[in-house]
């Protein structure tokens, strides 16, 4: 009976982390929730900038921007990587740890230098354990980080590209395309490449209503201003497609291991009633074999 | 009469989308105000308060951080780095930030600029404050 005694507490376990996977997923399942409403609301907003950025266009002007300029020679480059703070998330930073290391291998070859900043306790954890340096580490964005908190970042970035300490940032981050198919990538964001796309966007419903506008200041003016905010809604998104990719690489992860514990249960329990049979089987042969060895 | 709507966003939030009657936007020189029919704008918003006379003739006022205005049509969008409310700006929290932005000490040119930044917009916080 000792084995059965044994398989009675590993099935006790296995509840109980059940339990607690079961739980982890609900939760996980609620924060995807809102960090996606989060998601949409900025969407929004990224939508309206670069339709101001399409009505700039027709007021036929040229866009130069020292955001938008590419430097003819990249010395100095960020690398901000996103990881969550917490494991049992399936693969979500393994993925992404795993691209930032090719990245900086490939920034090795090209001989640049690099400044790595690193958000999440798993990336600062995992490239120590490398024996990686970081540059800078961030810890307090946690599954819905505010504009605010993005924004002293973003203010420091525009700063530091505009006085030339840096020539390039690329953010390392887990895209959220859709709540199927989320991929870790590696996005140049300085310089700000996709305004020209932004604009052809922009320019369609534009053009569609013939306004002819009135700026003020002036084109150019709003221009200087519109840009960073478009580089800062857009750092913004990558925090914010993390925090979404996070959660729900977490219900995915926890969802399997409800179902493993499911299963797992499921055969202890057939093994503690075969060992229990076996049990009453031997104890009553003993039973009858005594009985008939008095005979 | 033409109608006008009025959509306010933060990149975290569209904190408001509904027809109004009129508005008052703090435009980087000073105020504005648009009513109905007003001719297509995009202009550069200063820090201040935006304030609403709702179709139904209340008014609400929100604190708002600088941004973009956009009229086109019978829509104005506003798009701002943060809004918020008149009725949630209280006063402690206002002269806190006031008290902050004085007691910084600027070195540089940009220190400087950022901190008059600072104060213009605790000074305009102060002024709006009108909770405990």
């Amino acid at each position: 009976m000792a084995n059965a005694r044994l398989l009675v507490k590993r099935l006790k376990s296995v509840r109980n982390i059940r339990k607690i996977t079961r739980t982890m997923e609900l939760i996980a399942t609620s924060r995807f929730k809102k960090a996606m409403d989060r998601a949409t609301e900025a969407a929004a907003y990224t939508k309206k900038i670069s339709e101001i950025v399409g009505d700039l266009g027709s007021a036929d002007l040229k866009f130069s921007h020292p955001l938008l300029e590419e430097r003819a020679e990249t010395k100095k480059s960020v690398l901000l990587v996103l990881t969550s703070n917490r494991g049992l998330c399936g693969g979500y930073n393994g993925a992404n740890l795993r691209n930032t290391l090719k990245h900086i291998a490939q920034l090795k070859v090209e001989g640049i230098d690099y400044a790595l900043e690193v958000s999440g306790k798993r990336g600062i954890k995992f490239l120590n354990f490398q024996n990686i340096d970081i540059d800078q580490s961030y810890t307090h964005f946690e599954d819905s980080p505010t504009f605010a908190q993005v924004d002293a970042l973003g203010t420091r970035y525009v700063d530091d590209y505009i006085a030339g300490r840096i020539d390039r940032l690329d953010v390392a981050y887990t895209e959220f395309k859709s709540i199927s198919r989320q991929t870790a990538i590696v996005e140049s964001i300085l310089p700000l490449s996709s305004l020209a796309g932004d604009k052809a966007e922009g320019a369609g419903p534009s053009s569609g209503g013939t306004a002819d506008y009135e700026f003020q200041p002036s084109p150019q003016e709003i221009l200087e201003e519109i840009v960073p905010a478009a580089f800062r809604a857009k750092l913004f998104k990558c925090f914010l497609d993390a925090a979404v990719s996070e959660q729900i690489a977490r219900m995915v992860a926890m969802k399997g291991a409800t179902e493993n514990a499911d299963e797992m249960a499921g055969d202890l329990k057939q093994q503690y009633n075969r060992a229990r049979q076996a049990g009453i089987t031997s104890e009553l042969a003993e039973i009858i074999g005594g009985a008939a060895a008095l005979e | 009469m033409a109608d006008l709507r009025l959509v306010l966003v933060t990149p975290e939030k569209t904190l408001f989308d509904r027809p109004v009657a009129s508005i008052r936007v703090p435009m980087f020189d000073g105020s504005a105000g648009i009513y109905p029919g007003r001719a297509p704008l995009v202009g550069r918003l200063g820090i201040g308060e935006l304030k609403l006379n709702g179709t139904d003739g209340k008014s609400e006022s929100y604190f708002i951080d600088g941004g973009f205005i956009q009229i086109k049509g019978g829509q104005v969008s506003v798009l701002t780095n943060a809004a918020m409310p008149v009725a949630g700006i209280s006063r402690a929290a206002a002269a806190k930030e006031l008290a902050n932005a004085k007691s910084e000490k600027p070195g540089t040119a940009a220190d400087i600029a950022s901190q008059a930044k600072k104060l213009e917009r605790a000074r305009k916080l102060v002024s709006m404050a009108t909770v405990d």
